[in-house]
């Protein structure tokens, strides 16, 4: 700790969290409620989850989601990951920034606007909105955020080791197994989760390519919420919102434990 | 070319772009088992010459023969070279057994035979039990030694070393250049060396390569080089030295700082102009009246070892003095030094005709 926060920075710090956390544990707080609003807390029950456990609709469309965030994190990953080597090794700078210009763009462009392209895309085309357009277009807007995460790890890779292990005898695909993806496997890590959790909790671009009966948890939330205030969309909110903690507490150990063995 | 020849540069150059020349046609034989410097400032193209025999770079012209094979295609992986880097680029995801066995593993070498050899080449630089350290535990002296022992373990028939010590500090460095030499003589294998220290380089090398600009400047032993400078940046780089303009009145007969001198040089022109250089070490403070040269003791620094002077005489000409005994400072001392003393430079000389011009005159000896 360089300085001790003051006591007035300390109390504006508390406000800013209890207002951006408030609405979520009051969400959460409600989903425990008997009484079937929000206006007046009656009693403490497990009904609304046992609600949506209950929902085999609802299960299908959480299991749903589930894969189409894992599968969204595994391609994203390669392909990004790809990407970011591919990037760094390119030896024209310019080629290099436009190349990450490009990357960027994608990323600060509006969902609707690449869900509405894609969905243009897909009719024309000719693939059925569903699954594989949902993962489809999930993979497209993931990558160029695990490009992100991989490219710091890369740039500040010594090159002297890609020239040490070539000086050792080792091919370029030894090089990229043995030495590459060791070294940027922090980033490759927090790429992946990056990606699971931006296709986890996307809505705009799902809103758009879904179709054919296929839903994603945030889409269902939606329209649920929109035909009345039911409290299981309150249970639904809490399980994801464990679900997303607990991502960030994997994400953070595997991070910090990397680190340690970075600095000793 | 003699068998022993392990490695030949044939006027090679190398330019990136179009307008930036690193290397201006540099050509050299290097024997086998003997440890090689290269000496010169930064940007004097000494790792380039480094990067085009690991195979890290190519030539742009000019060929490179090893084993008397022409090698400028053969890519760095199929090159029976290792190099320890700079910054020594060991692995930091793999601990100090790994690092060393690298090149072995990826040569499927059988695992009891790595755990053998790499026990062995640990052994060899005095990190034996290191095994299981990961590099992030170890000292820069400790990675250097890891960085050596990886580039060995591969049995190599060329060593190349960029800069290893640049990073350490001076007594671990001196340290070091003990260990280095003495390694060498060990293995017997051809060691290449680049630094910009001459210290370094006076004292390990067989044969050191003075590079400015591209261009090597002059080759030949840490002594012939100390005491025979090609030209100025020799004189220069090597070592402290006093150098001054003169004339070659005849052979042995050389007239600098308004008087004419003996000295064992020959071979040039009557009357021609040169420089001529003198050690500060080889200056002796005397008298006025005992003294060559009459000078005024302008500063004074204890060094340690001896004290040096800065002094000027009359024409202006500064002369740097390595004295064991005290001067005062401001007062006019006579400077002596012996004939052998008296190195002399003409200039714009090639290194050919340096050495065709030493060997005549030593003939007449």
């Amino acid at each position: 700790m360089r300085s001790k926060l003051s006591p007035a920075a300390k109390i504006y710090l508390a406000i800013v969290f209890v207002v951006l956390y408030a609405p979520i544990f009051y969400l959460i707080f409600y989903s425990f409620n008997s009484g079937g609003t929000m206006n007046s807390f009656e009693g403490f029950t497990l009904e609304h989850y046992q609600a949506v456990f209950d929902d085999n609709r609802l299960i299908v469309i959480l299991i749903n989601t589930i894969i189409v965030a894992l599968l969204t994190g595994l391609f994203a990953t390669i392909i990004g990951t790809l990407g970011a080597v591919g990037i760094v090794s390119l030896r024209n700078k310019k080629m290099r920034n436009v190349f990450l210009s490009l990357n960027n763009i994608l990323i600060v462009s509006p969902d609707v606007v690449i869900g509405a392209s894609f969905l243009i895309l897909f009719t024309m085309i000719g693939v059925k909105l569903g699954f594989a357009s949902v993962l489809i277009s999930h993979i497209a807007f993931s990558i160029p955020i695990v490009v992100l995460m991989v490219l710091p790890k890369m740039l500040e890779m010594n090159t002297n080791l890609i020239d040490a292990a070539l000086d050792l005898g080792a091919s370029k695909r030894d090089v990229l197994m043995r030495v590459i993806l060791p070294y940027i496997k922090p980033g490759i890590f927090a790429g992946f989760f990056m990606a699971l959790t931006y296709s986890l909790d996307d809505f705009a671009v799902t809103f758009f390519v879904t179709g054919n009966g296929f839903s994603t948890l945030s889409v269902e939330i939606y329209s649920m919420a929109r035909a009345g205030i039911s409290l299981t969309v309150n249970a639904i909110s809490g399980l994801v919102f464990v679900i997303t903690v607990g991502v960030v507490a994997i994400y953070y150990f595997i991070t910090s434990r990397s680190k340690k063995a970075e600095e000793v | 070319m003699t068998n022993d020849t392990i490695i030949r540069f044939d006027n090679v150059t190398k330019s990136y772009n179009s307008n930036t020349t690193v290397l201006k046609g540099v050509s050299f034989e290097l024997e086998r088992g003997k440890f090689y410097t290269l000496l010169g400032p930064s940007g004097c193209g000494k790792t380039t010459i480094l990067r085009i025999i690991a195979g890290f770079e190519t030539p742009s012209t000019g060929d490179v023969f090893m084993n008397g094979k022409r090698v400028n295609d053969v890519p760095a992986n199929e090159r029976q070279v290792n190099t320890v880097f700079q910054d020594y680029a060991l692995f930091p995801h793999l601990n100090v057994f790994e690092n060393v066995a690298f090149g072995l593993r990826i040569k499927k070498v059988k695992e009891a035979e790595i755990k053998e050899r790499v026990a062995e080449a640990l052994k060899f630089v005095n990190l034996a039990g290191y095994e299981m350290r990961e590099i992030t535990e170890m000292s820069g002296g400790q990675r250097q030694r890891v960085a050596i022992a990886r580039a060995i373990v591969n049995d190599p028939e060329v060593i190349l070393l960029d800069e290893p010590l640049s990073a350490l500090d001076l007594k671990l460095r001196t340290e070091m250049q003990y260990e280095l030499r003495e390694l060498q003589q060990r293995l017997g294998k051809t060691f290449i060396f680049v630094t910009h220290d001459q210290e370094e380089a006076l004292a390990m090398s067989d044969e050191i390569f003075v590079l400015n600009e591209g261009n090597i400047q002059q080759s030949g032993t840490p002594v012939d080089i100390y005491d025979e400078p090609i030209n100025r940046f020799v004189a220069d780089f090597i070592g402290e030295s006093n150098i001054v303009s003169g004339t070659m009145i005849e052979d042995y007969k050389v007239q600098f700082a308004g008087r004419t001198f003996e000295c064992v040089d020959g071979g040039m022109k009557p009357n021609e102009k040169i420089d001529v250089v003198i050690r500060p070490e080889d200056l002796h403070v005397t008298t006025q009246e005992a003294g060559k040269i009459s000078v005024r003791v302008d500063t004074q620094l204890f060094r340690g070892v001896h004290y040096e002077l800065s002094t000027y005489d009359q024409d202006g000409n500064e002369w740097l003095v390595h004295s064991l005994k005290q001067a005062e400072v401001g007062a006019q001392v006579g400077l002596d030094f012996e004939p052998e003393a008296i190195h002399i430079m003409r200039l714009n000389e090639t290194e050919e005709e340096f050495d065709a011009r030493l060997e005549a005159y030593h003939d007449e000896d």
